[in-house]
């Protein structure tokens, strides 16, 4: 146990059990923003990453924000929704970003002991002077260790802010930064392994070597869930007559109708004035596209692509047409049997470009940002001998990657593109394991009783400065 | 360690407004011995608190109590008062000229420490816990079990074992979330919890005993009963309502939410009367704000026509009780009260009843009354609920002396005054039975001596429709969005109408009759998906649609990997309680019902199995939205209702972490462990 412990309590083996297990995992990413203590299976806080803003009358810079899955499903008064992340899956809006994080920490992990009875919530309508004066105070998090996740690409200023935040704003004792694809393979016991991290706004592909990333080789597109909701949008809007998605904060109650007429439900009006913000109609939108997703849409497994030809002559599309379809309602009442070429269609566009459906707002992908050619294009640029050792440890993780049938496909696709090796995937049958797949990663790496000597502690850093996280955390 | 005993076990469930407790296990469990107001007072040393308020008071006679409010919880409070806490309070009494003494029945200056379910102000919380084990008097050998608040953080719970630990040398204790406390009671392996307290709400999805973090609505704030309180002061306050006399409309059976869909009686004639812009604009006007609801015509109840309480004789009788003069729906209390002539007014208002009764010349009309009177609750227009106003006593005595005999002529010596109108409280009294006697005595005493301060006085009221908007600021809905996220966001979807069937709602918030069956009906009328589309067998199938295809092509192909494991195992607990040849855990009936929990355990490992396989059959949920029926093997639970579930599933948890297991599952923390682990290993073992 060597710098790291400088400033932390030292965890004494015998009283202990060696275990630093008040060291805390934040993991955010663009849909959701996990935190936990290191050691446990999975994060007790799951706070979404989107927040709500409501503008205030008098001032309109300062709007007051609200955290949390409680608070921004309400249809308050002209809320709008926003999201701290950027669709790279770094993060966009630091300030606000370190606010999320601390409701987080603080709501379901550690608490604001110190602070005032009135004031302990972030929901506050004077949020922010709460926050000054929890900071000086007490920092939040000033026995906590904090390890924190960023994509493979993060680089530069990004990972320098995130150092500043833990020890500026929270006195952490120490902190770490670590890259979510090594985490998401340390959660499937692998050192070495190929990530294909499909989240909601990327498909992240990070080859892992012995527990380092391999930078040069990591590729990302965008060609993930949200893509899919994206393909479902136009995929309603161009079906006759359009299909309207209502969100269920729109509908007071709905009556049965008959699959394919329109939909008899009362609907709730607002007063003028008080209509939320059409980005809080999105975001609600995107709750029943994710029901639709999880219930409807299905991986065409094969053989061949969707676009393809089958074995009999046929074309696989005659093939799908065959297959069943599945009913779904929407919260309005609407329903309709989607017969099974559309639940196919609605994700084909991430294995074939030719497939996605597009529209002016949403250009059709390039070739190259295919989840097989970001993995082409990933191995190509590794060292040739540690190939066939990657793609016999595919990790597959994030949430989106639970499409039914996807790891078939998968397989499919990169056994047919490297007939000679044999391609394995590694893929929790549990979706709490796959969602929170970097996060368990972190938890498993910040309790190990040798990650003690890696963290950076609190006086390194006011030597060093924020530099030092370029150096250590490679 | 020598093993636990039944009568040993203290378990402690600590609310945001009541903190229940027990000591021992009886043969059948009870609803909880012990209820305090989960509240403290300041006491003289900053930091310190004290059961009861404690003020100064000067010898003589004349001046008394200002307090106007808070006898609530007087009772409870009274039996308090021979806690240990309280002694240097009472010898401090005779020392000068300003008496120290207790007020048992004031609330003034209160610290509530938790708050929203949230511990707020830690050291009143630990003073709360303290005062409760000294009433108990546990002896050495004592287990104890927290049920701990869905709000709390890990580090609260850490807190927590610490205090209890060091502070009361307990050789073993449990915490336990109370959404799981719940699942025990109703013997339920999985449930979606649904618990409706003061100020928040908890939902909780539980399978296989184990809390779903994920999408839990966790303290969901302002979807309490306090929010239905502050919604009839809304509605009412303009009528002179005080937010004191609307609780205990809340809690009065006329006070009735109406499932969704369901008319107001007669609301069109109403909708003409109401003067109050709030209830107006809550019973009618579709753009009455977001956060509202609807009325409930606009959210799809059948069109407004005439219906059984439209009749025009009806419409005649409102409009004569609105424009007379001793209208009781708009009894202005406060300013009855103001003008300092209360028991005058009560009289000329017996008076005037009287005669306008004997005035009705009109036969129609008084049968149209008495019909009225004859009809449901929910169809009535009006109806009348009685209350308890707290008054000082001087004040009274200053409205002349006809006032006071008016007051003890109506309702002096009666017992019943005394009696809140609180339920929750009326169980506290049944439940303090078991005092003793000379306990009881000093109790009457105190209670003598407090009535020559203050009086209760009785008074009635005619609340018309604002009594059915208690949960028309938008809570049924924000707590059924949170049902249906909370089920939305379970990881294992195969479970997911699993959970949609097995709802329990429960809390003292959920006890304003109809509650329950609204948030059904709620939930029903937005999020049951039409059976029309569930099934396959559309009349509107697509043409395209065949039947499976002999050569398996769409049926799902398994996956190559094989299953990683099988989710979280049984409960060793959940063993433990079912094989237990306890007489309390298997009342007859119950032997079928271990037989159903195996073979659904049977059935969920099936599942398992498959699902790694076919995850892809998922169809949408729910399709059906259940209830999950009471358990009814413990006859004292049956009269009280099953808000308090929480506290029989503790008694369970206890019996089998404690007595049946002891610790071979490692259901609590023993005082080993603690020194091993710290605090901090509460983690590994709290349920």
């Amino acid at each position: 146990m060597a710098t790291g412990q400088a400033s932390t309590k030292p965890p004494d083996a015998n009283e202990y059990g060696g275990d630093e297990i008040s060291a805390l995992v934040l993991d955010p990413g663009y849909s959701t923003t996990r935190a936990g203590f290191a050691g446990e299976d999975v994060p007790k806080a799951i706070v979404p990453s989107f927040h709500g803003l409501i503008p205030s009358e008098s001032t309109p810079k300062h709007a007051k924000q609200l955290f949390g899955d409680n608070s921004i499903n309400i249809p308050l008064p002209r809320i709008s929704i926003s999201n701290v992340m950027s669709k790279e899956g770094t993060v966009e809006d630091w300030d606000t970003a370190a606010n999320l994080w601390e409701y987080a920490i603080t709501s379901r992990l550690t608490n604001t002991k110190p602070t005032p009875l009135a004031s302990n919530g972030l929901n506050d309508p004077n949020e922010d002077i709460t926050m000054e004066g929890v900071e000086e105070q007490e920092k939040p998090l000033g026995e906590n260790p904090l390890l924190m996740t960023e994509t493979g690409w993060n680089a530069g200023k990004d990972r320098e802010k995130g150092i500043e935040i833990a020890m500026e704003n929270w006195g952490c004792p120490a902190f770490w930064l670590a890259r979510n694809g090594v985490l998401a393979a340390f959660a499937s016991g692998k050192p070495t392994a190929l990530v294909v991290d499909l989240g909601a706004s990327t498909i992240a592909i990070t080859p892992v070597h012995d527990g380092l990333i391999l930078k040069k080789a990591v590729t990302r597109s965008p060609l993930a869930g949200n893509f899919v909701s994206n393909q479902l949008r136009l995929l309603f809007a161009s079906s006759q007559p359009p299909i309207p998605i209502t969100p269920h904060y729109l509908v007071a109650s709905k009556t049965a109708v008959d699959a394919g007429t329109p939909a008899q439900a009362t609907y709730r009006t607002f007063a003028p004035g008080t209509e939320p913000h059409p980005s809080f109609r999105q975001f609600q939108e995107e709750r029943v596209l994710t029901e639709f997703k999880e219930s409807v849409v299905n991986v065409w497994t094969g053989p061949g692509r969707l676009g393809g030809h089958s074995q009999q002559g046929g074309t696989n599309i005659d093939v799908a047409k065959q297959h069943p379809g599945k009913p779904f309602e929407m919260p309005d009442g609407w329903n309709q049997m989607f017969p099974a070429l559309d639940r196919y269609r609605a994700i084909e566009g991430i294995f074939d470009h030719k497939m996605a459906l597009s529209d002016a707002s949403n250009p059709p992908p390039s070739p190259g940002q295919t989840i097989t050619a970001l993995i082409s294009s990933s191995l190509s640029q590794v060292d040739i001998d540690l190939r066939p050792h990657l793609l016999g440890n595919i990790v597959i993780t994030g949430a989106s990657s639970w499409f039914a049938g996807f790891t078939d496909r998968l397989q499919q696709e990169l056994q047919a593109a490297y007939p000679g090796v044999r391609v394995r995937m590694v893929a929790s049958g549990q979706m709490v394991e796959r969602k929170f797949g970097s996060w368990i990663g972190g938890s498993i790496l910040a309790s190990l009783g040798t990650f003690h000597q890696l963290w950076i502690s609190k006086k390194e850093y006011e030597e060093h400065g924020s530099g030092i996280v370029e150096k250590r955390c490679k | 360690m020598p093993p636990f005993k039944d009568e040993h076990v203290l378990i402690i469930a600590p609310g945001s407004q009541t903190t229940l407790a027990q000591l021992g296990l009886p043969e059948s469990f009870t609803p909880a011995r012990l209820r305090v107001p989960t509240r403290m007072f300041p006491a003289e040393k900053k930091g310190e608190w004290e059961a009861t308020r404690i003020r100064e008071r000067k010898v003589t006679r004349t001046s008394s109590k200002t307090e106007a409010h808070g006898h609530a919880d007087g009772d409870v409070t009274m039996g308090e008062a021979n806690g240990p806490l309280d002694d240097q309070g009472m010898a401090e009494d005779q020392e000068d000229d300003v008496r120290v003494e207790e007020d048992p029945t004031s609330e003034e200056g209160a610290v509530y420490p938790l708050r929203d379910g949230k511990i707020v102000e830690w050291s009143c919380f630990f003073a709360l816990l303290t005062h409760i084990y000294n009433t108990m008097g546990p002896p050495f050998h004592t287990p104890i079990l927290v049920i701990s608040q869905p709000a709390w953080t890990a580090q609260d719970h850490e807190s927590l074992t610490q205090f209890i630990f060091e502070m009361f040398k307990t050789p073993a204790f449990c915490l336990m979330d109370s959404a799981l406390a719940v699942c025990y009671a109703y013997a339920t392996p999985t449930a979606t919890v649904v618990d409706v307290g003061h100020g928040k709400c908890d939902v909780t999805a539980v399978n296989e005993f184990l809390v779903c973090d994920l999408g839990r609505g966790s303290a969901l704030p302002g979807c309490g009963g306090e929010a239905m309180t502050q919604r009839l002061h809304d509605l009412l306050g303009g009528k002179g309502f005080t937010s004191e006399v609307c609780e205990q409309l809340k809690k009065s059976p006329i006070c009735e939410i109406l499932p969704p869909g369901m008319q107001m009686p007669a609301e069109t004639e109403v909708n003409a009367h109401i003067s109050n812009p709030a209830a107006a604009a809550s019973t009618g006007a579709s753009g009455s704000g977001p956060g509202q609801r609807g009325s409930i015509a606009s959210q799809g109840g059948a069109p407004r026509g005439p219906g059984i309480n439209t009749e025009v004789g009806d419409a005649d009788e409102d409009r004569e009780f609105k424009e007379g003069e001793d209208d009781e729906g708009v009894l202005d209390v406060a300013a009855i009260v103001a003008s300092g002539k209360t028991g005058e007014f009560l009289v000329k208002k017996e008076r005037e009843k009287a005669a306008k009764a004997a005035a009705k010349k009109d036969a129609a009309d008084a049968a149209a009354v008495a019909k009225e009177r004859s009809l449901p609750n929910s169809k009535r227009m009006k109806a009348t609920f009685h209350y308890h106003e707290r008054r000082p006593l001087e004040e009274l005595n200053m409205n002349g002396k006809r006032a006071m005999d008016g007051e003890n002529g109506q309702d002096g010596g009666e017992p019943k005054r005394q009696k809140t109108p609180e339920p929750v409280v009326d169980s506290g009294i049944q439940a303090t039975e078991n005092a003793t006697a000379t306990r009881r005595e000093e109790r009457k005493e105190e209670r003598r001596r407090n009535r020559e301060g203050t009086a209760f006085i009785r008074k009635s009221a005619d609340v018309g429709l604002e009594r059915f908007q208690a949960a028309s600021g938008g809570i049924l809905d924000q707590i059924a969005d949170a049902i249906h996220r909370c089920v939305l966001s379970y990881p294992d979807i195969s479970k997911r109408s699993d959970l949609w069937d097995s709802l329990i709602i429960l809390g003292n918030g959920s006890k304003v009759k109809g509650f329950k069956e609204a948030l059904v009906g709620t939930l029903n009328s937005r999020y049951l998906t039409s059976s029309s589309s569930a099934t396959i067998f559309t009349s509107e199938l697509p043409s395209n649609f065949t039947t499976p295809v002999a050569t398996g092509a769409n049926t799902p192909q398994p996956q190559h990997h094989p299953p990683t494991h099988h989710g979280p195992g049984v409960n060793p607990l959940l063993l433990a309680a079912t094989t237990a040849s306890n007489p309390n855990l298997a009342p007859p009936g119950q032997s079928q019902q271990q037989l159903h929990q195996q073979l659904q355990l049977q059935q969920y490992h099936q599942q398992q199995m498959q699902q790694s396989h076919q995850h892809s059959s998922h169809a949408q949920t729910p399709t059906s939205i259940k209830l999950l029926k009471m358990p009814d093997y413990f006859p004292e639970w049956k009269d009280v209702g099953m808000e308090e579930a929480g506290f029989l599933g503790a008694q369970v948890a206890a019996k089998v972490v404690f007595v049946v297991d002891q610790g071979i599952s490692k259901g609590f923390m023993s005082r080993t462990e603690y020194n091993e682990l710290g605090p901090q290993g509460i983690h590994e073992t709290c349920l």
